[in-house]
């Protein structure tokens, strides 16, 4: 949705308004990590108790634990479009579909002619294979979702460290 | 004659609901009837169509006729935006402009017969700037009287739709009379000596486009300042994103190790009100590490995680916001803050030193 330049100017004067507080409802980094939280530890809860503690079998738990983070990571940050995709590969199939199309990075036109043309569209290639979605996206398209899922990644990593470091202390 | 040219077809023509076939028509409609009659007696036809724009700025947009707007060149990187400019050079070149017929028919349009005939479709948004956009079609190119007219606009899909079978833009730089549509488009401003093809203009536009969503995320990416180039910048962001990663899955890894072997008592760690404590030890945590001009340096480049409103912008904004007071977290630019406490260059022992000069204890 497009807002207008007076809405935006509404935005910052609310904004300026909270200078100093701490409020985490309109905070949108503190909303992803309590939900972030919140979606997690419950999974992990769940997880720990369902599983008899005799058939610890690491793999097929750490597959399973890494499925709920990443679930996790999908649900909290569901205003992107990557975490929908990430979400619907998730719930979909456990397995990954390597046979992609990918879209319009090859239709799109070269920036840069010539060999440079080239490296950026390979590179954009591979950014589109990392990014949840990206083989459906195009080139302008996963720019701007890069920056989200990145920054998503790095409050990801946050929560994480903190339960590990939590929990072997 | 030129009453001829109200007739019931056209006025039903006015629609958006006409599609691109019936446009196309109407246009080559137009172009013989114009074959036929013209004069060379514009000057005060033009004024009243001038000021018949100006009358009817957005209520007429949904007629698909045809106006002819007088546009002085504005070459250079003149700053202008809006339609200011335009308006003082349109009189300062009227006497350029080729030669055109009106016909003052009624409140919902104007006919022109003229030998450029452009189409207006509502404009609903953004306007950056005015650009001379024009739009010959082959045929007309005969019929033209005077060839100075420069313009071009960059289209959207719905220009595109429209024009793109019915005009050529021809590439004239030569200062003159040019038209504009009113379209919603993403207006370029064209430079003295550059294309002003359309393709062109769209080209750079995009070009425009990715370039700041290059630069949101050289904010974003550590260590890609210094790295030139998109090719460069984009390694980076590549290795960046890799890197998040497989430290997620280590951590996971290491989470899930921890959960089996010590048995987590999860439930000792998080009770609903604790996870608050939690949030609001970070926040305090990033609040004080962050709060500088990186919290301005933060929001221009990510409201896109502004999750608090409901809409969610997705694309990165181009509009800058000047002054953010809300705190926000930003952990990259929390890593570069804490260089100044702890200098080391990568990110990862930056935040690793956060984590153990933190306190973050949980209650057990």
């Amino acid at each position: 949705m497009k807002q207008t330049n007076a809405h935006m100017e509404r935005q910052i004067m609310n904004k300026r308004k909270r200078v100093f507080s701490v409020q985490e409802k309109k905070n949108p980094k503190a909303v992803f990590a309590k939900r972030y939280v919140s979606h997690l530890v419950p999974a992990l809860k769940k997880i720990n108790m369902n599983k008899p503690s005799s058939q610890i079998n690491s793999k097929s738990f750490e597959q399973t634990v890494q499925h709920e983070v990443d679930m996790a990571l999908a649900l909290s940050a569901q205003e992107f479009a990557w975490s929908r995709f990430l979400q619907h590969k998730l719930l979909s199939s456990p397995h990954e579909d390597p046979s992609y199309s990918s879209k319009i990075l090859e239709t799109s036109s070269c920036k840069q002619d010539g060999k440079e043309g080239a490296e950026i569209k390979k590179k954009l290639k591979e950014l589109q294979k990392l990014v949840p979605g990206g083989e459906e996206m195009n080139m302008e398209e996963i720019l701007s979702e890069v920056g989200s899922y990145i920054v998503c990644l790095e409050l990801q990593m946050i929560v994480l460290k903190s339960l590990v470091q939590d929990n072997i202390s | 004659m030129l009453e001829g040219l109200v007739s019931p077809e056209n006025l039903s023509l006015s629609s958006m609901d006409m599609n691109v076939l019936e446009r196309l028509k109407w246009l080559q409609q137009q172009q013989q009837q114009q074959v036929v009659s013209q004069s060379s007696d514009n000057s005060p036809e033009l004024l009243q169509i001038l000021q018949f724009h100006e009358s009817n700025n957005d209520e007429l947009l949904q007629s698909t006729f045809s106006h002819f707007q007088m546009l002085g060149s504005c070459f250079g990187p003149s700053p202008n935006m809006g339609f200011g400019p335009s308006h003082e050079a349109m009189d300062g070149c009227i006497s350029r402009t080729s030669s055109f017929q009106m016909v003052p028919v009624d409140t919902m349009g104007v006919m022109l017969k003229n030998s450029e005939e452009n189409r207006t479709i509502s404009s609903k948004n953004k306007r950056k700037s005015e650009v001379k956009r024009r739009e010959e079609e082959k045929t007309e190119k005969k019929i033209k009287v005077e060839a100075e007219t420069e313009s071009n606009m960059k289209g959207k899909s719905s220009m595109s739709n429209n024009t793109e079978a019915s005009s050529d833009t021809s590439k004239e730089t030569s200062k003159g009379a040019s038209e504009i549509q009113k379209l919603d488009y993403i207006h370029v401003r064209s430079r003295r000596g550059q294309a002003t093809d359309r393709h062109s203009l769209a080209e750079r536009a995009r070009r425009e486009k990715i370039s700041k969503k290059m630069k949101y995320l050289q904010d974003i990416v550590p260590g890609c300042k210094k790295v030139t180039g998109q090719a460069g910048m984009l390694d980076e962001i590549i290795n960046y994103v890799q890197s998040l990663q497989t430290q997620v899955e280590f951590l996971s890894m290491k989470l899930a190790v921890l959960d089996s072997e010590l048995e987590l008592a999860v439930e000792d760690l998080y009770v609903k009100q604790d996870q608050t404590v939690i949030i609001q030890k970070l926040l305090i945590i990033f609040f004080l590490f962050c709060y500088e001009f990186q919290l301005q340096a933060y929001f221009t480049n990510l409201p896109v995680v502004n999750a608090s409103k409901p809409s969610i912008m997705v694309d990165v904004p181009l509009f800058p916001l000047d002054q953010q007071g809300s705190l926000d977290l930003s952990v990259i630019n929390l890593s570069q803050t804490t260089s100044t406490e702890a200098p080391s260059a990568s990110w990862e022992t930056q935040s690793r030193s956060l984590f153990n000069t933190s306190s973050l204890g949980f209650h057990y």
